[in-house]
């Protein structure tokens, strides 16, 4: 059947996995030690000094400013994964059990949407929501006064554009666990005599939890760099750590703090996804003896 | 009316309510910038007053446009090019092969995926400016070209790896037995049967790449791709050539991912009514 036993030998093989295998090994887990040396260097007069010792990192873990950006960076992004979660659970089960006939035509605009360039959706909702904008104009000639709102240029307005780019994820994934599920299951829980909000909560929802999980750390994972939204959106009022990390190396050309800071957001993606991973398992061997 | 019905009625409106939300949240900015394009005025505020193409003009006569839409073309071509072969390679090994090392495989291809982009931008950047301060060159196009094909080959592969799970291998012997050696068989056989992933992966590619700011960003060193463009005019105050320009670079993604819908729907159609002969 499928599973084919090859030998590091084979041709295929070698042509199949060593050129990609070369390109992350060199550009991706050699820049990621580099990065780690990186940190243990000093900077002198905006040139790195290969120095090798701890002072950068004793630096990162004193100054309690960059834990406070990190634990603000960490709130941000916990609140857009609630929000993905809860936003997406029921689209994709409408996806999956109410809208079969234009399941793709949703799926295609989605897809477009999320592959559209991000400055210029951020930038758009900028035009939306700015005062002189469309929707205050919509709201004045609706009997508001001008300007009735002000929403950009806050943290709202960063977690506004993080939910808006990130969700597309957490959808697909749900989108997945959910088309999964045995219909069977669910029949059987109606013919026990369970109502549907029942159902949804005792049977599809627990069965959903890979894909919830799933989209859940990704979108929280990659929460952890953003600056666009916070840039842009927020007007720099929400600093988050990877416009600090930007900062570090563009105005204060510090590369080994630059490169630590680069390594505490890592670290702490490093671990959700250890957590989730966990978590899964756990799951998983309950299941199994239950 | 009982409470099970009451029930049914308020979940179809939560349901039907969130993906009508859904999509309306999703085209918002998109269609905000469409229609402030079409806008005469100077200033972006709403109510538009006069409706007129004159931002397309003074868009095209910008001297940093051209240059952008050029690298943003360059950037992507190559980068899909790249990332879908090294795709299909890894998706077949991934899911079809067993073989030493293969759980370190998958892991090295599929972590950049899990990566902020801005981080694996800034990782990567230090890396090209070590090298480059060694063999003395600085980053350019060719580095956000690198950039971008660790950062999309992840999900080249992964949208590969879905249609190479469902792959019937009987058809690959049988050409085998007839005498079709390896390469044959996978130009012959493998490849007909993946196709539309690899298609779709193409596509997926080439716009994750278009549409790609931080590692540009990161990478690029001072050449310019029409997300970057659009970044440095907006942060330092809005022009109205910029929703011009968004709507213009609407027009590939929409044609793509059109394209790609009535492919797929081809090959639903085909795979549902065999034909007799081919």
């Amino acid at each position: 059947m499928a599973d084919q036993r090859k030998s590091w030998r084979d041709r295929g093989l070698m042509l199949a996995t060593l050129p990609v295998s070369a390109l992350m090994l060199f550009f991706f887990l050699v820049p990621l030690g580099l990065t780690a040396a990186l940190s243990f260097q000093s900077t002198k007069y905006y040139r790195v000094v290969w120095s090798w010792d701890t002072g950068t990192w004793i630096d990162v873990f004193t100054h309690g400013h960059y834990w406070s950006i990190m634990l603000q960076t960490i709130t941000m992004a916990l609140a857009c994964v609630a929000l993905c979660i809860i936003i997406s659970l029921p689209v994709a089960y409408a996806l999956v059990n109410r809208m079969r006939s234009v399941e793709n035509h949703v799926k295609v605009l989605i897809v477009f949407a999320f592959l559209t360039d991000a400055v210029l959706k951020t930038f758009g909702w900028v035009l939306f929501l700015d005062r002189t904008g469309v929707m205050n104009g919509m709201l004045e000639t609706i009997g508001f006064g001008p300007a009735a709102t002000d929403i950009l240029f806050n943290p709202g307005a960063t977690l506004l554009g993080m939910v808006y780019n990130l969700l597309p994820y957490t959808i697909f994934t749900i989108y997945l666990s959910l088309a999964r599920i045995d219909r069977d299951l669910v029949l059987a829980a109606y013919d026990a005599g369970a109502s549907r909000l029942r159902t949804f909560w005792e049977v599809t929802l627990p069965l959903s939890r890979p894909g919830v999980i799933a989209g859940g750390v990704l979108v929280f994972v990659l929460s952890l760099g953003v600056f666009l939204e916070s840039k842009v959106m927020g007007g720099g009022t929400s600093p988050m750590a990877a416009e600090l990390i930007r900062q570090t190396f563009e105005t204060r050309v510090n590369w080994p703090l630059g490169a630590a800071l680069t390594l505490v957001v890592i670290a702490i993606g490093v671990l959700t996804l250890g957590g989730a991973g966990a978590l899964f398992l756990h799951l998983n061997s309950r299941k199994g003896t239950a | 009316m009982t409470r099970d019905r009451l029930e049914g009625h308020l979940a179809n409106i939560v349901l039907y309510g969130s993906v009508a939300g859904v999509l309306v949240f999703f085209y918002i900015p998109i269609l905000t910038l469409i229609l402030f394009s079409f806008s005469e005025s100077r200033f972006l505020s709403f109510p538009i007053e006069a409706l007129s193409l004159r931002w397309y003009g003074e868009l095209f006569a910008a001297n940093d446009f051209w240059p952008a839409l050029r690298n943003s073309a360059v950037l992507a071509s190559v980068s899909t090019v790249f990332a879908t072969m090294f795709g299909i390679g890894g998706a077949i090994a991934w899911i079809r092969w067993r073989f030493r090392f293969q759980r370190f495989f998958q892991g090295l291809t599929f972590a950049p995926l899990l990566f902020p982009q801005l981080l694996l931008g800034v990782v990567m950047l230090l890396w090209f400016s070590v090298l480059g301060s060694w063999l003395d060159f600085s980053p350019g196009l060719w580095s956000a070209i690198i950039g971008h094909v660790v950062y999309i080959t992840p999900f080249a592969l992964v949208i590969i790896a879905v249609q190479v799970h469902g792959f019937d291998d009987t058809l690959e012997d049988a050409a085998r037995d007839a005498g079709a050696n390896r390469w044959q068989v996978f130009r012959e056989i493998t490849l007909p049967l993946i196709w539309p992933g690899v298609f779709s992966a193409a596509i997926f590619a080439f716009l994750l790449s278009w549409g790609n700011f931080y590692i540009t960003y990161s990478l690029a060193g001072t050449a310019r791709t029409l997300p970057t463009f659009v970044f440095s005019g907006i942060a330092v105050g809005s022009s109205p050539i910029y929703p011009a320009l968004a709507t213009l670079s609407f027009v590939p993604a929409l044609l793509l991912v059109g394209l790609a819908d009535v492919f797929r729907r081809r090959a639903a159609a085909r795979r549902a009514a065999p034909p007799k002969s081919e």
